[in-house]
């Protein structure tokens, strides 16, 4: 082809600029990022891909994010050609994997550049595409049973399998999906029996991707601590609710969906439908042992694990009365809850409170940490005190034995209170004065009546003598008897023994009986027999309803007949007569017989 | 009454009082004398110890209510720390003038005529007005002695601050708020107590918890 010189010159030229301003281009690194998708799930992972450009192009820093891990998947180097220029880039790969939910601000890696969005929703399988990036190195096999349909396995780990009752036991309960097999996780791992306790399991599991028998898998680790209740063999298992998905394809045409790493694309050609499953782990047999009673100390409280102790005071120097905190420290692993202490009861010349008591877990199960006592302790006696050795029983399952773990003695120097009680005056005071108090004690010297010599009193006790429960006594006895006494006297002197006291009297009848036993105790006959006969008139007036003029022995006769009762009254009515006009002498008995009689009247009582 | 259920009520008090006695029997016995109370009182005084110079004139004023030079310094002291002074009314005084001891010889007095009389009633049955006087006299010596007894009833309640600043704690408990404090020397009424916290009533009418050791009963507690 035949070119004009000038044309030549042109192209050559042309040629330089662009050289030039390719150069000048390249001189500084260029930078573009992509981040795909920009919203996923748990469990899923998006791909960072960082392209630099330009002749001082290098690897970019990884950008530093809580919540987020970067890892560096691959480095792609290509030639790409800008305006007829060419121009080598540096691809990086980065996978992004979420440790948690929420939206991350991805910082720009190059000046200029826009930060990046990433939004994570809480657990979902949905996107697999981690699994392809999975690092295939790890190959688990062993114990793990899969599902029937390979998407997931489900299995309970731990140290021992014989444990003790109420000892608390670290498991591992771990899940495993399959790339593209599990969809979503709809809950947290549950217990299956009665026999157990189970902690809280509602912090994040621990990820790790593995591969087991060539396959990608997620495994999401919960750790938690079971306690079993009673002794026996028990079979433990989990449930894990999750969506699976059940490709709906040949197998063969499946392998093609899992060659995509891209989620899109999968999602685009894979053909599949989700299921809600229940995920069970197969069962893992523990034996439980009942804790054994030979050996076991009185203040053991059920704590098992492996504990130490230490003790301290909150100060070591304090007045006799002030208020002290003792300190008991009890560390290890172990079941925290069932440990519990008493610490000091009764300890001589030290007043001790019931204590109360504070939990610092050392790890996210509550399985090792450290139990604080604090109990409030005064001393009340002044000098070098020393609070006695703590000790804590507990149970070890790998000794099989109760062990009682001991703290050295604590040494308090109490000093006096601001005042002590002297009871007896032997014990005078000679010291100084407190500070403070010269001016006053002058004050009361000067105004102090002097001592004296001689005893005036004595007593062998300050309470007033009729205070004192011997005293009291003998006062309750007097009283009793007294009342015993006048009961007793007015019983008989009324003649009433034996009748009903609860009747109440008209006051005219009551009044002429009185009258009537007073004159029977002086021995008035006449004036006796009068006020009988008043009294039966009255009575028997109140009965019939009539006058008491008109009861006569006639009113008596129609009335109550001729005999009984009746002859007895009509009687003391001719007794009354002989006695007011003969002036006869009267025998106490015959007084007292009457006398019975009116009463019995006068109560209604029978015969 | 049944004699029988009588003589049953005073088998169960000899009975009672019987054991109280033998529970004293074990006690180391112990002479208070108003004189070395009174002594005691003025050493701590001119120590510097009003709280325990108080306690030592009270309790002398419990065994000598009559004694003048226990009644002045007992003034001096409390003139000197600013604390209140009461004096007592006149029936007061002449009621709780008389020792307990001589009370109580009084009241057992008193019983003594109305048993005499109530026993005699057969005897002097024509001159009931003999009898009935012996009653009523018998019954004013024992009032006398109720009457005495009712005067001094809250000084076995009663309690000597012996320690400077004491706080009233609002509960009894070491690090319970302090409502207010109580001077040395304040004379308290003691109302219950609880973990080695007593519950006092002060002059002022306030109330709280005082610790067991910043406290001294008037009449010592068994």
């Amino acid at each position: 082809m035949n070119t004009h010189p000038l044309d030549r010159g042109k192209l050559l030229a042309a040629f330089t600029t662009c050289l030039i301003a390719a150069s000048a281009f390249a001189s500084a690194p260029v930078f573009n990022e992509t981040l795909v998708p920009s919203q996923i799930s748990i469990g899923e992972s998006a791909q960072l891909r960082i392209k630099s450009s330009g002749a001082d192009r290098q690897p970019p820093k990884l950008p530093v994010v809580p919540g987020l891990e970067f890892r560096v998947i691959e480095q792609l180097e290509g030639v790409e050609l800008i305006h007829g220029a060419t121009l080598a880039t540096i691809t990086t790969v980065i996978r992004v994997t979420p440790q948690i939910a929420g939206t991350f601000v991805i910082p720009e890696v190059s000046p200029g550049a826009q930060p990046l969005m990433l939004r994570v929703n809480p657990a979902n399988f949905g996107g697999s595409s981690i699994l392809r990036h999975g690092i295939a190195g790890e190959t688990t096999t062993g114990d793990i049973r899969m599902m029937e349909d390979d998407s997931a396995f489900l299995r309970i780990l731990a140290d021992r399998r014989d444990v003790y009752v109420g000892e608390t036991v670290p498991i591992a309960i771990e899940l495993g999906a399959r790339a593209g097999a599990v969809s979503s996780l709809n809950g947290l791992p549950t217990l299956t029996g009665n026999d157990f306790t189970l902690n809280d399991m509602s912090h994040q599991p621990d990820r790790k991707e593995t591969v087991i028998n060539d396959e990608p898998f997620l495994v999401l680790t919960w750790h938690t601590v079971i306690a079993p209740v009673k002794p026996g063999q028990f079979p433990l298992s989990v449930e894990v609710p999750l969506t699976i998905r059940i490709s709906t394809r040949p197998k063969r045409e499946a392998l093609l969906e899992d060659q995509l790493g891209d989620p899109f694309m999968q999602r685009r050609f894979g053909t599949s439908v989700r299921k809600d499953i229940k995920a069970v782990s197969p069962p893992f047999v523990l034996t439980v042992e009942a804790l054994p009673v030979e050996g076991r100390p009185r203040e053991f409280s059920g704590a098992v694990g492996a504990f130490q102790i230490s003790s301290d005071i909150s100060s070591a120097t304090a007045a006799a009365g002030d208020p002290l905190t003792l300190r008991m420290h009890v560390t290890g692993s172990g079941n925290f809850d069932r440990v519990d202490s008493a610490m000091l009861m009764h300890v001589e010349r030290w007043k001790t409170y019931p204590p109360t008591s504070s939990f610092k877990a050392a790890d996210a199960l509550g399985f090792k940490g450290e139990k604080i006592f604090e109990q409030p302790v005064i001393a009340s006696t002044a000098g070098a005190q020393v609070l006695p050795a703590l000790t804590f029983a507990y149970f070890d399952p790998s000794t099989r034995h109760y062990e009682t773990a001991r703290s050295p003695p604590l040494s308090v120097m109490v000093s006096a209170p601001a005042a002590d009680v002297v009871p007896t005056a032997s014990a005078a005071p000679s010291g100084a004065a407190p500070s403070g108090a010269p001016l006053l004690r002058e004050a009361w010297s000067r105004g102090l009546r002097p001592d004296r010599t001689t005893p005036r009193v004595l007593a062998d006790s300050l309470t007033p003598l009729y205070f004192r429960p011997p005293v009291v006594a003998i006062e309750a006895v007097l009283v009793l008897a007294l009342a015993g006494f006048w009961l007793w006297q007015h019983a008989v002197l009324a003649g009433r023994k034996g009748l009903p006291r609860e009747k109440v009297l008209p006051d005219n009848i009551r009044r002429a009986l009185n009258e009537m036993d007073e004159a029977a105790r002086t021995g008035d006959g006449a004036r006796f027999f009068s006020l009988a006969r008043h009294a039966l008139q009255e009575t028997l007036a109140a009965r019939w309803q009539t006058s008491a003029a008109l009861i006569t022995s006639g009113e008596v006769d129609v009335r109550l007949g001729r005999d009984g009762e009746a002859l007895q009254i009509r009687r003391l009515f001719a007794r009354a007569d002989e006695v007011a006009y003969a002036g006869q002498a009267i025998r106490t008995e015959e007084l007292t017989h009457w006398s019975e009689l009116v009463h019995r009247q006068a109560l209604g009582a029978p015969s | 009454m049944n004699p029988r259920f009588v003589l049953l009520v005073i088998c169960l008090l000899v009975w009672a009082c019987a054991g109280r006695a033998r529970a004293d029997a074990q006690i180391p016995p112990k002479v208070w004398s108003s004189a070395a109370l009174y002594n005691l009182g003025n050493a701590y005084a001119r120590a510097g110890k009003p709280g325990l110079a108080v306690l030592n004139y009270e309790r002398a004023r419990l065994l000598a209510p009559n004694d003048s030079d226990v009644e002045a310094n007992l003034l001096v002291v409390r003139r000197a720390l600013e604390l209140p002074t009461e004096p007592e009314g006149r029936l007061r005084a002449a009621v709780a003038g008389v020792s307990p001891t001589t009370a109580a010889w009084i009241g057992v007095g008193g019983w003594a005529l109305i048993a005499t009389a109530l026993l005699a009633g057969r005897a002097c049955a024509r001159r009931p007005w003999l009898r009935r006087t012996a009653v009523i006299a018998g019954a004013a010596l024992i009032g006398f002695t109720v009457a005495n007894g009712v005067a001094l009833w809250p000084r076995l309640h009663e309690a000597i601050v012996i320690a400077g600043a004491t706080p009233v704690r609002v509960s009894p408990a070491p690090l319970g708020d302090a409502l207010f404090t109580l001077k040395e020397a304040e004379l308290v009424t003691t109302a219950g107590e609880h973990d080695g916290f007593v519950l006092v009533r002060s002059t002022a009418g306030r109330t709280g918890w005082v610790w067991h050791a910043d406290l001294v009963s008037v009449v010592p507690q068994r």
